[in-house]
């Protein structure tokens, strides 16, 4: 058994601790950018090579799969599944696990994935407003636009959302101005290079209430769903500061419960049930457009909402990052068994278990991340005492088996428990094994998992369920209505 | 007191000048007499004056992602003691209450209190403005404050002294940054709606640190018995906010019920002293079911009357304010509540007032114990042979003023009604006991 597993970040390095312990005993193989240090040792144990290249160029990717001889790709990252390289792959006989350009269209435009919900009628659908140009917007952020989510109509590596609260008037001038000015660096900075799309610009109605990631396998005719994850997407404690690719992750049973046996939890399983099914009906509605199969994994961001409880805020044609970790960290079923089901299509006949354990993720990085992500970079890494639990993200292994940051999160601490405090400790325990050899200063969150973010994530989650559950009974649930003095009664959706 | 602010976003885009200026407008209630917000971005920029927000803050042309701002009720004379205090070339603070001693510095009685702590930073810091220099700085310091300093390199640290005498909280800002206010309203104003709680609570002896990489929570080393300030919730702030985490309408409502308890008296009507005492009389109204009325119409603008410095200010204030409705009083017997009783001369004129305009009877009860005693933490108490309370009993207090009764809520009702240990409050302006510094 033969792999070849496409990026090389936190999450490709958890991917590859699945396939290293299966009973298969496969020969793994990776291609990425920076060497992956933890990537490179697995890769090394199992009798495989690390390809140092672009994994975004199908050509590359081939070359590396044929060269390998492998049985079957694993694709990481988005990006490569928006450049088709599962297609190229497939078209000369090489199975894969990732999505093809066709039906990653659901993570690549924002735009279409949200034309594409409505015109199913999705349930948990965002009222939105997608642009081509600046000039187009510009007129709209003026008039209309209140408390938004302003997006690049592209997934460009999480980056460029801003998301702004707007009612006090008197603050209006200000918010107004830098919706503006957002709205233009999304069309000239962030969507810069971006030809694979044709809006540019995606404005959505700002809702709140807590987040949560539901990965889920497919083989375009199954859907198993994966424990829901919570990731943290503010920079610093206590949920302050600029939005990262994520800053660490929690996890317990399927609806995120406070501990392995505690009733307190986030979801409700009916709840999750809701939110699988939307997943499912995105799936079944790309691969109707497209005509054709989804084999990989599809995850909803998703938030449970105060107006129609479970919403897609975007949709990911990967697992998650770090969000993977949690997930194959408690993972019981062969990992390897898994993807040979979904090339094969017959992913009904695997029972895909999981652990019921406790998973905290917590992110560490060099300063400077997310916002200048220059200074982040380059500084040389020393690690303290064995690596047990900390994986490898944004950081290279040079030929001189020095390690240096790469700019982003740097490495992904995990801790397995009983509830979700305990493995936040060991978590947290496990960030202080690595520094920077130059006196460059590192963060993480020390908050995540703890017990007052579960108490406040739940009490969230309360008063959200609170509001939609009485729009359940009353029949509006995600409807809108607006009166609009001398117009009439409007309603949006 | 001193209403003092911080906001802080990380994305330079942002003029954070108006929301400095309504962020202080909602902090008004804590000082009147100046106002200031210095701007920090591309370059540095302190606008400051005498008077109101709406006075002295009307036109803002600067600009900056991060700004400090205060609202104080003391009168300076020179322009650089206007809040926020300049510590130098590099280094700005706003300061709530006061700063009795600094570690390491012997004070000099001959300078101001500004020039002492411009004198004490300076010796600290011997040129430097890193953030954590300043931090030290007020780590150094003993009494009862909190602040918000902000230096020359677009860092931003904010903490309460290791007592906790003066509040800070901490809101957030959506994915943009935080601001750090006295207390939460600031937040509903300005801020994101946040369905949980407006602000979080900053512990005593803790600050927040903002650099460009970096926001995060020091906590000071484990204090001793806390002296969150009693005089915060039964008058300084505002009902709308939180202070230690404990909502102030809660506590104004457990004064008004707690003064129902301790002294019943028969009577026909609640009436209670704008703004600060209504929610003690609807609250007693509720708990007796006598009915409360409306029993004043103001003239003018609203200010705070007890806080205006001289005596003829005082009355003009209150006199303009505290216009007696005469149908809700006359004929009748009336439970007058106010929220506390410094010199007396402004309640003896209310009570005048309305029995002028027909009340058969009048029932004086305060919302707070007797003030007998200086705030050695900024407070504005008045010398100590002005206050009433100290020289007089309710007896002889309700003949000057003219009431048929007078009583004042209990330090124990007082205690009760906030809802902390005794320990963790400082009562001093009450009981003549202060904590050490």
């Amino acid at each position: 058994m033969k792999i070849l597993l496409v990026g090389g970040g936190g999450r490709e390095h958890a991917v590859a601790v699945a396939f290293a312990r299966s009973s298969c005993t496969p020969r793994l193989n990776c291609l990425s950018e920076l060497v992956n240090p933890g990537i490179s040792r697995i890769v090394k144990d199992s009798g495989g090579e690390y390809y140092v290249g672009d994994p975004n160029d199908a050509e590359t990717v081939l070359k590396y799969a044929l060269k390998a001889g492998v049985d079957f790709v694993f694709i990481g990252p988005e990006e490569p599944n928006f450049r088709g390289v599962p297609d190229a792959l497939e078209k000369e006989g090489i199975p894969c696990i990732g999505a093809n350009r066709e039906v990653a269209e659901i993570e690549l435009s924002k735009a279409s994935m949200r034309d594409l919900q409505w015109k199913y009628m999705i349930p948990g659908r965002l009222w939105y407003k997608k642009f081509r140009t600046f000039e187009e917007a510009a007129p709209y952020v003026e008039e209309y636009a209140e408390s938004v989510a302003l997006k690049p109509a592209r997934q460009v590596g999480g980056k460029g959302v801003k998301v702004i609260e707007d009612f006090q008037v008197y603050l209006k001038e200000e918010k107004k101005r830098v919706k503006k000015q957002h709205v233009e660096s999304i069309y000239r900075d962030y969507m810069k290079g971006y030809g694979d799309v044709d809006f540019k610009i995606l404005i959505e109605e700002r809702v709140w209430g807590p987040e949560y990631t539901l990965q889920c396998f497919t083989d375009g005719r199954t859907i198993v769903p994966m424990p829901a994850v919570q990731d943290n997407k503010h920079a610093f404690d206590g949920d302050l500061g600029p939005e990262t690719g994520g800053m660490g992750s929690i996890c317990c049973g399927m609806n995120l419960k406070w501990g392995v046996n505690d009733e307190r939890a986030i979801l409700t399983d009916e709840e999750m049930g809701k939110s699988a099914e939307i997943v499912r009906m995105m799936v079944e509605a790309i691969q109707r457009e497209t005509g054709r199969k989804y084999h990989g994994v599809v995850a909803g961001q998703m938030m449970l909402t105060s107006i129609w409880g479970p919403t897609i805020i975007e949709m990911y044609s990967r697992l998650g990052d770090p969000e993977a970790l949690n997930i194959l960290a408690v993972l019981k079923t062969d990992m390897v068994e898994i993807c040979e089901a979904i090339i094969s299509e017959r992913l009904n006949t695997v029972k895909v278990e999981f652990e019921e354990k406790a998973t905290v993720v917590k992110a560490v990085s060099p300063h400077g991340y997310p916002l200048s992500r220059d200074l982040a970079k380059g500084h040389p890494v020393v690690v303290h005492d064995h690596e047990e639990g900390v994986f490898w993200a944004s950081a290279d292994l040079k030929g001189s088996g020095i390690v240096e940051s790469g700019g982003s999160r740097l490495v992904e601490c995990l801790g397995v428990a009983e509830t979700i405090p305990e493995a936040s400790r060991i978590a947290e325990r496990l960030t202080s094994k690595v520094s920077l050899a130059d006196g460059w200063g590192l963060f993480h969150r020390s908050d995540i998992g703890s017990e007052k973010s579960l108490e406040r994530r739940i009490m969230l989650a309360n008063m959200a369920r609170e509001i939609y559950k009485y729009r359940e009974r009353r029949g509006i649930l995600g409807r809108r209505m607006i009166w609009i003095p001398g117009k009439g009664l409007e309603e949006v959706g | 007191m001193t209403g003092i602010l911080g906001i802080y976003l990380f994305d330079e885009r942002w003029n954070v000048g108006n929301f400095g200026v309504y962020g202080l407008m909602a902090l008004q209630h804590r000082g009147q007499e100046t106002a200031g917000l210095e701007l920090i971005g591309r370059s540095r920029q302190r606008l400051s004056g005498r008077g109101l927000v709406e006075d002295v803050l009307t036109r803002v042309d600067a600009e900056g992602h991060i700004c400090v701002g205060a609202v104080s009720p003391y009168t300076v004379e020179a322009d650089e003691d206007v809040q926020p205090l300049p510590l130098g070339e590099k280094v700005s603070v706003a300061l709530d209450g006061r700063i009795t001693r600094v570690e390491g510095y012997s004070w000099d009685g001959s300078i101001s209190y500004e020039s002492n702590l411009r004198r004490a930073f300076a010796r600290h810091a011997c040129g430097r403005s890193e953030i954590e220099t300043v931090k030290e700085f007020f780590d150094n310091c003993k009494g009862g404050f909190a602040y918000v300093a902000v230096n020359d390199r677009m860092e931003m640290a904010a903490g309460r002294c290791s007592l906790g005498v003066k509040p800070l909280v901490l809101g957030k800002f959506g994915f943009e940054g935080g601001i750090i206010a006295s207390e939460s309203c600031v937040m509903d104003v300005i801020g994101e709606r946040v369905p949980i709680s407006p602000a979080e609570n900053i512990d005593a002896g803790d600050a927040m640190v903002f650099t460009p990489f970096s926001a995060r929570l020091v906590k000071g080393c484990s204090p001793r018995d806390k002296a969150y300030c009693s005089f915060e919730y039964v008058y300084l702030a505002r009902p709308d906010s939180y202070v230690n985490d404990i909502p102030i309408y809660r506590v104004r409502r457990n004064i008004g019920r707690r003064l129902s308890e301790e002294d019943r008296v028969d009577a026909d009507v609640v009436i209670g002293v704008p703004e600060t005492a209504i929610p003690f009389a609807m609250a007693y109204s509720n708990e007796t079911g006598i009915p409360i009325e409306k029993g004043f119409e103001l003239t003018g603008r609203r200010v705070r009357s007890a806080l205006r410095p001289d005596q003829f200010e005082r009355l003009k204030g209150v006199q303009l304010k505290l216009n007696v409705i005469s149908e809700s009083v006359r004929g009748r017997r009336v439970v007058l509540i106010d929220d506390s009783v410094v010199r007396g001369n402004t309640l003896a004129n209310i009570v005048y007032l309305m029995k002028e305009k027909g009340a058969k009877e009048i029932h004086v009860r305060i919302g707070s114990p007797h003030i007998v005693s200086h705030c050695p933490f900024g407070v504005e108490v008045p010398p100590e042979d002005e206050l009433i309370g100290r020289h007089l009993s309710e007896e002889k207090i309700a003949e000057v003023v003219g009431a048929d009764s007078f009583k004042y809520l209990s330090i124990e009702g007082l205690v009760d009604a906030i809802g902390l240990r005794r320990g963790e409050l400082c009562l001093g302006c009450f009981n003549r006991v202060y904590p050490e510094v």
